[in-house]
């Protein structure tokens, strides 16, 4: 049956014209009087001014049995200071229209502040009180307490937060922090009051060993000043430089199933910890890793959604854990998704059979030339506003990678080959070193799984 | 190709402009220069959402959106996709009530690519859909419904509540992502008739943001969409007038597998388009927009019986547009004393009206959504969009900041006395039961149920 309806004139697909020049944009860096770190950025137009803070505060610095006191931490700098009650400071940060966030992981805090560029000063202003004189109010501490106990019931009915904590669990050595949830357990918060929030604050917050990252249209505005009179004003000891244990895990490959009967899918989450951004491997994983599941022409969803329709779509990526220039840090590498139930058994053979193939027969040049042409030819595009310069520049920073690693990527992703990416990949995503989380209805998908020898197959619950 | 020329800035645009050009066969084109970034955004919407399905077919508009990255004459199958990445471009396409969009946001020296796909799929998607296109994205768009909303907790609150908020008929009864019988029902040719009959040059416009050259860009518009036919088909949706209040309260209790008690409400608000719906959007900001509201110092702060309060607002045009309300409870809270509670603060805020720094709070509030809503390339070629297609003058979008900032407080009284009363909502109350019990598994997200798109983002780094 087909249609006469095309009657429209048809044109040769056009061909591009020349690309304009865009580079990521060099910060400028510089120190203040109290020791900060300042690299600030001047992005004409951006009205929304960025400014994310990275302190030095690593979660495997929680003392014993207070996993989520830095979750904690971050959460009270926005209720409350020496100057503003919870309920005011918040007033006072909506009243400038501006958005103050902080969270706590791994390699340490980051608080993120976005503020239209004629607010500012106020902005920063209350950034700067919420480092320098949190509040710590005993009752707000109680609240927010309370407020994790209980989210983490909605976490672990979520398939997919219930997916991560289970493969960090099963990844990682039980002693190491990594192992267990960032934002801690119901038992350690329970454990969290004020006193212990001001310990951690003691510890680890203070400007010598943190930097802020301001990105924006910085045109006529008085940044110098500025700073000088918020962040410059908060002051602090100094610190013994620290050095972390190597990140290490077992990747032999087996099975976990978190039962949950009845269960129309089974979320998947397929990993294992490989390279970080200080490996000269890291291009090579990117580009390999994006022609593995990138995105719905990569090869998983090539055949897993676009041929077989087993689900809405299943993603491979590298996301660093925790990185230092001694090389002690590593990535996240994982394949996530979700697959209808009765198909949970075809998915994983045809998602192994991926592997299986790429690994005998190698990306050909004309994935791996699409590939560079999205990753590079996106930077344009994914850097636009002030926030995703600012949270890119302040992960590098984080990372201890130079101010141009991001730059320097895309030169170096252009110049890797179709061979250095397969191996790459291959080594990243090996069938037999994968630790497989199905959070699933077991009675069905226990026996189809056991069947593909994927490896060891265990059902736990809750 | 007749011009409403609009070259210079209106007031309160924030120093954008755009113009409008139509083609003969009827495409509306709207352009926006902005050369900071070497970026340029494509935007086309489709006068076609869920709203103009009918029964036994909810769901078809979203599958069909699928089925437009399935291939056309000269593309082939996910060549869409490929193309538009392979050229350092990001796209996708989303599925509302009413409309259905598709974009790319594209390195500036690529963008003639993007017109020449999307005008290819406007004029001879049909050649090449097929059966295997249908019956795999019938089965990707399954697992996208069993993903989002039935396989995760309070996954189904939204269409649940819009089915009980609209009455049994009514165009938004139902929500985009259809129900399963009805997916599994729509068959080959329902997808040929409804691309018949709603896609077609006249029943859309096409929005290009960024650097670009107008006059070129007008150009190539031209040579690859000025060929396609215009047809006149449509059928309109039915008609979604209703009464401005419901009149009493609807109310379902809900006993699924749910880690918290919840409490959640669609209140029936004034249309998109009046300024009555922009002091609803401030009155629901001052109650429950972020953690200096009303709301959130209530429950959260204060009475400390709840994880979460907040209002959203799903703005409707050619319906009634919804207030939506969000509790969670905090460990053995119960529903009786939250609603209790959420009843005393609007009733207060019926009678008093916002204070001052609570208008200005909110105002800072919504004039920040609008300028990170405008201040992307693809934001902004979105929203021109949806004012040219909604209300008939793309202007509106970048004036509308200004409009929600002159609303006064007597407006937003005025919204709040009139809308947010128990008799003009509809209630879904969550209550726990243990997993043995659970007749399924429900699970959602609300906040972006309203709308659904092609592929989940994923960013690369």
């Amino acid at each position: 049956m087909t249609e006469q309806l095309a009657t429209m004139e048809f044109h040769p697909q056009p061909q591009p014209g020349t690309a304009k020049p865009w580079a990521f944009p060099a910060p400028e860096r510089g120190t203040l009087p109290n020791g900060l770190t300042v690299l600030r950025c001047h992005r004409p137009g951006q009205q929304i001014v960025a400014v994310d803070v990275v302190l030095e505060a690593p979660l495997d610095t929680e003392p014993e049995g207070l996993d989520g006191v830095s979750t904690i931490m971050a959460r009270a700098f926005t209720e409350g200071t020496d100057k503003h009650s919870a309920e005011e400071f918040a007033a006072e940060l909506e009243r400038c229209g501006a958005t103050l966030d902080a969270h706590a992981d791994h390699p340490g805090l980051r608080i993120s502040l976005e503020v239209p560029v004629s607010r500012l000063p106020k902005g920063l202003a209350l950034l700067a009180d919420a480092l320098r004189a949190p509040a710590f109010e005993d009752s707000e501490i109680k609240r927010l307490v309370r407020n994790r106990l209980d989210e983490i019931p909605h976490e672990t009915a979520n398939p997919a937060r219930r997916a991560a904590k289970e493969l960090y669990k099963q990844l990682f050595p039980a002693e190491a922090r990594m192992s267990r949830p960032r934002q801690g357990s119901e038992e350690t918060v329970a454990n969290i009051d004020a006193a212990a929030v001001r310990a951690f604050y003691d510890a680890h917050v203070r400007p010598a060993t943190a930097t802020a990252v301001v990105v924006g249209d910085l045109e006529g505005a008085d940044l110098d000043a500025m700073l000088g009179e918020t962040l410059g004003e908060w002051t602090g000891n100094t610190a013994q430089p620290r050095s972390a244990a190597p990140v290490t895990a077992d990747d032999t490959g087996r099975v976990f199933i978190v039962d949950r009967p009845g269960a129309v899918q089974t979320q998947l989450l397929i990993g294992r910890i490989g390279a970080d951004r200080h490996d000269q491997v890291w291009p090579a994983q990117v580009l390999g890793t994006y022609c593995l599941g990138g995105t719905l022409t990569s090869r998983l969803d090539r055949v897993l959604r676009e041929e077989k329709g087993y689900t809405y779509g299943v993603r491979a990526f590298g996301q660093v854990l925790r990185s230092a220039s001694d090389g002690s840090g590593a990535a996240m590498l994982a394949i996530s998704g979700s697959v209808d139930t009765p198909n949970t058994g075809p998915a994983l053979d045809d998602l192994w059979k991926v592997l299986r193939t790429l690994a005998a027969e190698g990306l050909d040049d004309a994935e791996r030339d699409v590939a560079v042409q999205n990753l590079v030819g996106v930077a344009p595009l994914r850097y636009e506003t002030a926030a995703a310069v600012s949270s890119t520049l302040a992960d590098q920073v984080e990372q201890e990678l130079p101010d141009d690693f991001q730059a320097q990527l895309y030169r170096r992703l252009s110049e890797t080959g179709t061979v250095e990416a397969t191996a790459a990949v291959v080594n990243a995503f090996p069938e037999d070193r994968l630790v497989t989380v199905l959070v699933g209805d077991a009675e069905q998908i226990e026996e189809p799984v056991k069947a593909l020898g994927i490896g060891e197959v265990t059902v736990v619950t809750g | 190709m007749p011009m409403g020329h609009t070259a210079t800035a209106e007031a309160g645009s924030g120093g954008l402009t755009a113009t409008e050009h139509r083609l003969a066969n009827g495409l509306r084109v709207v352009l926006s220069e902005d050369h900071l970034t070497p970026v340029a955004a494509v935007c086309l919407w489709y006068d076609v959402g869920s709203r103009h399905e009918v029964k036994g077919r909810t769901g078809l508009a979203h599958l069909f959106e699928h089925l437009m990255f399935q291939g056309s004459q000269q593309v082939k199958d996910n060549g869409h996709f490929e193309l538009v990445q392979g050229a350092g471009g990001s796209l996708n396409g989303t599925t509302s009530f009413e409309r259905t969009n598709y974009f790319e946001t594209m390195p500036a020296h690529q963008l003639e690519l993007a017109l020449w796909l999307e005008a290819d799929r406007m004029g001879s998607l049909l050649t090449v859909l097929d059966d295997e296109s249908m019956e795999n994205q019938r089965s990707v768009v399954k697992n996208e419904r069993r993903q989002r909303y039935d396989n995760v907790p309070y996954g189904t609150a939204f269409e649940k509540l819009f089915a009980l908020a609209y009455p049994e008929g009514h165009p938004y009864h139902h929500t985009p992502i259809g129900s399963m019988a009805d997916l599994d029902a729509a068959t080959l040719e329902d997808a040929r008739e409804f691309f018949r009959t709603y896609y077609a040059p006249n029943n859309a416009v096409l929005s290009v943001v960024g650097d670009i050259d107008p006059e070129q860009t007008l150009a190539w518009i031209e040579k690859y969409f000025g060929t396609i036919a215009a047809h006149d088909g449509k059928r309109l949706p039915r008609d979604g007038s209703l009464p401005e209040i419901i009149g009493e309260e609807k109310r379902m209790l809900v006993e699924a597998e749910v880690p918290s008690r919840a409490l959640m409400a669609a209140y029936r608000l004034p249309h998109d388009g009046t300024r009555a719906c922009d002091a609803a959007d401030v009155a629901l900001t001052v109650l429950g927009g972020g953690e200096s509201s009303r709301l959130y110092n209530r429950l959260v702060r204060r009475d400390r019986t709840a994880v979460t309060a907040g209002f959203g607002m799903l703005r409707l045009s050619g319906a009634p547009s919804v207030g939506w309300l969000d509790v969670k409870t905090s460990h053995e809270a119960e529903v009786p004393d939250i609603e209790a509670a959420v009843d005393e603060e609007l009733a207060r805020f019926a009678e008093e009206g916002p204070t001052d720094e609570e208008m200005e709070r909110a105002q800072a509030q919504l004039e920040r959504e609008w300028l990170d809503r405008l201040g992307t390339v693809a934001g902004r070629a979105d929203e021109l969009c949806r004012y040219a297609v909604l209300f008939g003058d793309p202007q509106l979008a970048l004036t509308a900041v200004g409009r929600v900032l002159s609303i006064t407080a007597d407006e937003v009284k005025e919204v709040a006395q009139a809308r947010l009363r128990p008799d003009n909502r509809a209630v879904l109350v969550y209550e726990p039961i243990a997993p043995e019990q659970a007749p399924d598994a429900p699970d959602t997200d609300v906040n972006d149920a309203a709308e659904i798109e092609v592929q989940e983002e994923e960013a690369a780094k």
